[in-house]
Order: structure tokens, then sequence, then C-alpha cells
């Protein structure tokens, strides 16, 4: 028998019974579709907390430190030491956050207090405050977009002249602009901060969805995250007379070069500060956290869960293959009956062979395609709903287990045709 | 001689409490254009001496030489080839394959033996018209009654015009009326193709038909004879169960 032959037929005996083909092709779709959708949304973790890794900055070291006696500059002395270890240190800049500021721009004011953590949105009207809608001001010097992964997307940075004249100026984050200004253009209009004159110079790129829309179900933390980080103002650091009672500058945030560097930029500038403050007499106290380690503890934490995922992914992989083995199995009787008749007008065993081997192979190929489409539809839902993002399942994961359910379906659909036609004619005609 | 079996067994659990002799030494001589009517009641071991002559299946024992063949000694590849091109088969249960419709049934026998798809279409439409099935040419099996249904059986069973043809009782499920024509079908692919027919039946008056009849009862050949015009007669009259 050729083989157009073969395909011919198993393409007849495939139409002509479109429940079972089609019952036999669900346990596929099934089985693959999970599989798809379930790895998917394991990497679209991966790739969320990642994007939020990203939009913190990559190898930053946060440097806690304070001195009783101001005789120090610690801002001052930490920033030249950096550039002394310039072959690890990428940036240095203050990390302030201060309290107890309002920005205003015409009617439009935002602000947050220590005492209420209350913002007001327009007009002198106060909303209820949380972590996740409050605006957030930062002193920093011109290394503050650097060290923590800021792109300006219209204006200026804060500059070394700002720090050194102590100019009234500031850089809105993206969302911050987008509240006081909506349409207008900030660059170069005038605000008002604390009652006094201040310039904008310049507005980040947002990390988040760049307003300051806030949908308290929806988000995942990492998104809450983000959007805060477009929730800033920032200050040249050398005016904390205005914003800080005067204080001197006790938080800092150090870019490395990379991962390797950030833990012999991390030892360095420890030793630096215990030579500079005297921890010993608590007359002060410092020390370096490296975000990468938490990363690292994070992506530890992730890999547990991916495998978690992966097992249920096999289990269904399995359910699916168990699936098309219960088709096969039931309809054991009938397709052995058919083989028996076939024998009896003539059908050699190879022929039979082939014939169900091709009807199997195309079976599944039609499921895994329709699986994989399912599973293609699902993990874009599942991205758009779980991380929204454009999430695509890996080619590496596709094949596989398109090739595992093929194979499971081709080897389960093979064996009844492999043991019938094996049988005396006499005896699968009898199989009922 | 066409078949030839000599002292053939069919023991199934031999040697044990169970064991069944359904064929216990049967010697049995046809010859080509032979009408012949096997019969005996249920459990006879009619049907499994058909099987043996049509090689579904192989006795435990015994030799059997077909159109001078010895069919013991050939593998299963040559046995298919045996089935498809020396016999054509008729079942009580018609046997045909719910997911393919008529003319398709008709073709697969063709299509095992590699002719070509012009000559195929020429094949099918001429047995088919043979059994007056020709209209019903596009209808699955489900969408016929029996009598249809045996009437496309039996043109499967000659489309590829094999020399003989085993019909294992082809009435069986069907009322008399369907049964006659269908019976006469046989008869007259005997008369005018001369094709050699071993028909299996437990109805004598079924049998009466046949030209020679071979009573077999409990695994052996009781009586083997001529059916001529007065046992045809008798055999006529007798009627009811057979053997």
């Amino acid at each position: 028998m050729k083989l157009t032959q073969a395909l011919k037929m198993a393409a007849k005996s495939i139409s002509g019974n479109k429940g079972r083909s089609a019952l036999t092709m669900l346990g596929v779709i099934i089985g693959l579709a999970a599989v798809i959708i379930l790895v998917s949304y394991a990497q679209g973790q991966n790739l969320a907390m990642e994007k939020y890794y990203e939009s913190m900055g990559e190898n930053k070291l946060t440097v806690y430190a304070y001195a009783y006696n101001n005789d120090v500059d610690l801002a001052e002395e930490l920033s030249n030491y950096c550039q002394q270890i310039s072959d690890c240190v990428a940036g240095i800049t203050p990390n302030e956050y201060v309290w107890d500021v309002n920005i205003q721009y015409g009617v439009q004011s935002l602000g947050q207090s220590n005492n209420s953590y209350g913002v007001s949105i327009g007009g002198g009207v106060y909303v209820t405050d949380s972590y996740n809608t409050r605006p957030q001001f930062y002193l920093a010097n011109d290394q503050f977009g650097l060290c923590n992964n800021y792109t300006l997307a219209k204006g200026r940075e804060l500059s070394y002249m700002d720090i050194k004249r102590l100019n009234h100026v500031c850089v809105l984050g993206a969302a911050t602009a987008d509240t006081l200004f909506g349409m207008v253009d900030p660059v170069g209009k005038e605000v008002t901060v604390n009652g006094l004159p201040f310039t904008v110079i310049g507005v980040y790129a947002p990390k988040g969805n760049g307003t300051t829309e806030y949908n308290e179900n929806g988000d995942n933390w990492q998104e809450v995250e983000m959007s805060r980080m477009d929730r800033i103002v920032v200050f040249p650091y050398t005016l904390t007379r205005i914003f800080n009672g005067n204080q001197s500058i006790s938080d800092f945030t150090v870019k490395a070069k990379d991962s390797k560097s950030a833990k012999e930029a991390a030892t360095l500038i420890r030793a630096f500060l215990s030579g500079l403050v005297d921890m010993e007499n608590g007359n002060g106290y410092a020390d370096v956290y490296n975000e990468g380690v938490y990363r690292e503890e994070e992506n530890e934490a992730n890999k547990l869960q991916q495998y978690f995922l992966g097992g249920i992914a096999a289990i269904s992989l399995i359910v699916g293959g168990v699936g098309i083995m219960n088709i096969m199995l039931v309809t054991v009787t009938e397709r052995t009956r058919e083989i028996g008749i076939r024998k009896a007008i003539g059908a050699e065993r190879g022929s039979i062979i082939t014939q169900f081997l091709i009807e199997a192979a195309m079976i599944c190929g039609i499921g895994g395609i329709l699986g994989i489409i399912v599973g293609y539809l699902g993990t874009l839902i599942v991205g758009k709903l779980a991380f929204k993002i454009v999430l695509i399942p890996g080619v590496g994961i596709t094949v596989g287990a398109f090739a595992i359910s093929v194979a499971l379906g081709i080897i389960f659909g093979i064996y009844p045709a492999a043991k019938a036609s094996r049988l005396q004619p006499v005896d699968a005609l009898r199989a009922d | 001689m066409l078949i030839d079996i000599k002292n053939v067994y069919k023991i199934y659990n031999e040697g044990q409490e169970s064991e069944v002799r359904a064929l216990d030494g049967v010697s049995l001589r046809i010859d080509r254009g032979e009408f012949v009517a096997i019969i005996g009641a249920s459990g006879s071991g009619k049907s499994t001496l058909m099987n043996i002559l049509g090689c579904l299946d192989v006795p435990t024992y015994g030799d059997y030489s077909l159109d001078g063949t010895d069919v013991t000694e050939l593998s299963d590849r040559e046995l298919a080839r045996i089935r498809n091109k020396e016999i054509g088969f008729i079942f009580q249960g018609y046997n045909l394959i719910s997911a393919l419709n008529a003319y398709e049934n008709v073709e697969l026998p063709l299509i095992y033996r590699g002719v070509s798809i012009l000559k195929r279409e020429d094949m099918v439409m001429e047995a088919l018209e043979k059994v007056k099935m020709a209209d019903r040419a596009q209808h699955k099996p489900s969408e016929m009654s029996g009598g249809q249904q045996q009437r496309v059986a039996i043109a499967r069973a000659i489309a590829a015009k094999p020399p003989i043809i085993m019909a294992d009782e082809p009435t069986g499920a069907l009322d008399s009326r369907t049964g006659k024509h269908v019976l006469e079908i046989l008869h007259t692919l005997h008369e005018e193709a001369g094709t050699t027919i071993i028909l299996i039946t437990h109805d004598n008056s079924i049998a009466a038909t046949a030209h020679r009849i071979v009573r077999i009862s409990d695994g052996r050949i009781v009586a083997d004879s001529m059916n001529d015009a007065d046992l045809q007669y008798s055999v006529a009259h007798e009627g009811g169960a057979g053997a």
C-alpha cells in the first residue's frame, strides 16, 4: 500500500469518527495548553521581578550613615571617596527622603506631612493618604538619575552647579509632573515649594504607568513600587536647610559598576565609614546594604516556585496523556474488529500499522497545533491580567511540550493497533 | 484440486480439562467451480472450518493445500495476500467498517491489492451494480438496512473477482425475502463467473440450494453428498433445524 493511500485512509478514519477524534484531540489540547500557560506564568513572574529590579537600578548599594559631631560632612567625604574608588563605583548620590513638603503649581498642589501623611490634590482638598499614593521628596545630587536608574524625558538633571550654588530647582517624576501640570510642559515653569519659588528643570521618564492612577486590587506589588517611583520630586541636597531642618544627610545610594564590584565597593565603603564615624562610642552609625543580595534571595524563592509550577505542568501533561490513552483503550474493541476486517480482506500488518500511525500522528498533530494556539491565547490573557505585560511562551517549552504530547498520543494510538494486528484475523473479528 | 485439507484439527485448551475439539480430524476436497454448502448445528465446528479454509485462522494440526500451495507454511504477509487475491468473505454480521461509506468499503480490498485508482472506480461500481447498490455508494453502513449492508459486503467480496467466495451464514441476520435475494446473487455469481462458493449455514432449506452438501457435527464430517434433484426435494420438505 502506498503512503498516499495510507494518508487518505487515515484522513477518512478521522473524519469518519468525529467524536472519537475530537475527544483524543481534546486530551492533547488540554495537556499542551496547560503546560504552556503554567510555565509561561512562572516565566512572567520572573519577568515582572526582573523589570522591578531593573527599575530600581542594578548593582545598587544603599549607604546609611550619620555622625553626631557635625564637623564631618559625610556627603562631601563619601562623594570624594567614591571618586577615588571609581574603578568599582559608577556614581553616588545622597538619597535623603524629606517630610513636610508642599509643592504647588497654579491651583494644583501636592503635599505630604510627617504628621498626617495627607495629600492635597487641587484647591487644598485633602484625601486620605497611603504609602501607595503620597508623593516622595528627595534631596540628591547630579547623579540621582544614574544611581536610581531614571532616564530623562524632558529638560535636564540637577547639575553640579545647582548643588554648589544652592539653586532653587527641582526634577519631577512622571506622575508628579502629570498631576501638577497635566498637558502643560513643566520644564522652565515656576512652582512654589514650601512658599519659595522653584524652577522645574527636568522630568523623568515613567517607570510604572506614569500617572497617579492606582488600582488598589489589580496591581501586584512590583507595579505599586514602580509607580511609587514615579511620584517623586528631587531637590539639590545642599538645600537641606529648607527641607530638613538643616540636619546632615544620612541616606546615600551608590551605583557599582557591576555585581562583582558591588561587593568590593560595599567592603571598601564600610571600611571607609568606620574610620569616619565613631560608632564604638555611640557617636554615630554607618552601614552599607547590597541590594543584589536581596535579589539573589528573591531569585532563590522564585526558583522554588518555578519548580512547583513546573511540577503542576508535568502533571497536567501526564493527565492529558492519560486522557489520550483512555480514549484509545475505550475504542480498542471497535478498532480491533476493524483491524480484523481489514486483515480478512487482505491488509498486511505493515499497512495497518502505517495507517494507525499516520492517524495518531494526524490527530495529535492537529490537537497539538490547537493546543499551542490555546496555550498562546491563555498565556496572553494571563500575562495581561497578572503582570500587565505581553507575555509570550518560550519556543523551547512550546516545542518540548508539543513533542512530548504528540509522542504520547502516537504511542498510545498505535499500541492497540500493534497488538490487534498480531492476532489471527478470526480472533480480531471476534472482539467485543 | 482447489482446496484440499487432510486430518485438520482445531483444538482449544489442548491437554486441559476444558479442552475443546472444534475440528476433530477433518478431511475435505473442494474442486474449482463447486457450490458447496457446509451445514451443521451451532457449535458443530462449521464456522471454525470456514475460518481455516479462508486462512483467517490456522489449524492446530493438519495439512491444507490451496490451489497447490501448502498454506500452513505461509507467513503472515503471504496469508494476507491469499485472503486478498483468492478469497472473498461474506460474514453473518456484514463486518463493514462503520466510518467508511459503501463505496469506500468495497474499494478497500482493491487498495490493499494495489489496484490503480482509475481501475478501482470501475471495479467498485461494477460490483455495486451487481448487487444493485450503486445508488447507495455514498451511504454509510449506519444509513442502510441489514439487507443493503449484506449486499455491500457481497460487493466487497466480489469486487476483486476472487476465484473463491466464502459465506458464513450470509442470510442469518436477514428476513427470508432479503435472504433469498442474497442467495440469488451467490447463484448468479456461481453460474456466470464460475466462482467457487462455500456456504456455511445451519439452515437445511438454504443448504438445499447448493450442489453439494457437507454435513458437520461435533467437529467431524458426518455426511458429504451431491445434491441431486430428489435429495434437494426431500431436504426442502424436511425443513426445521439442521443436522
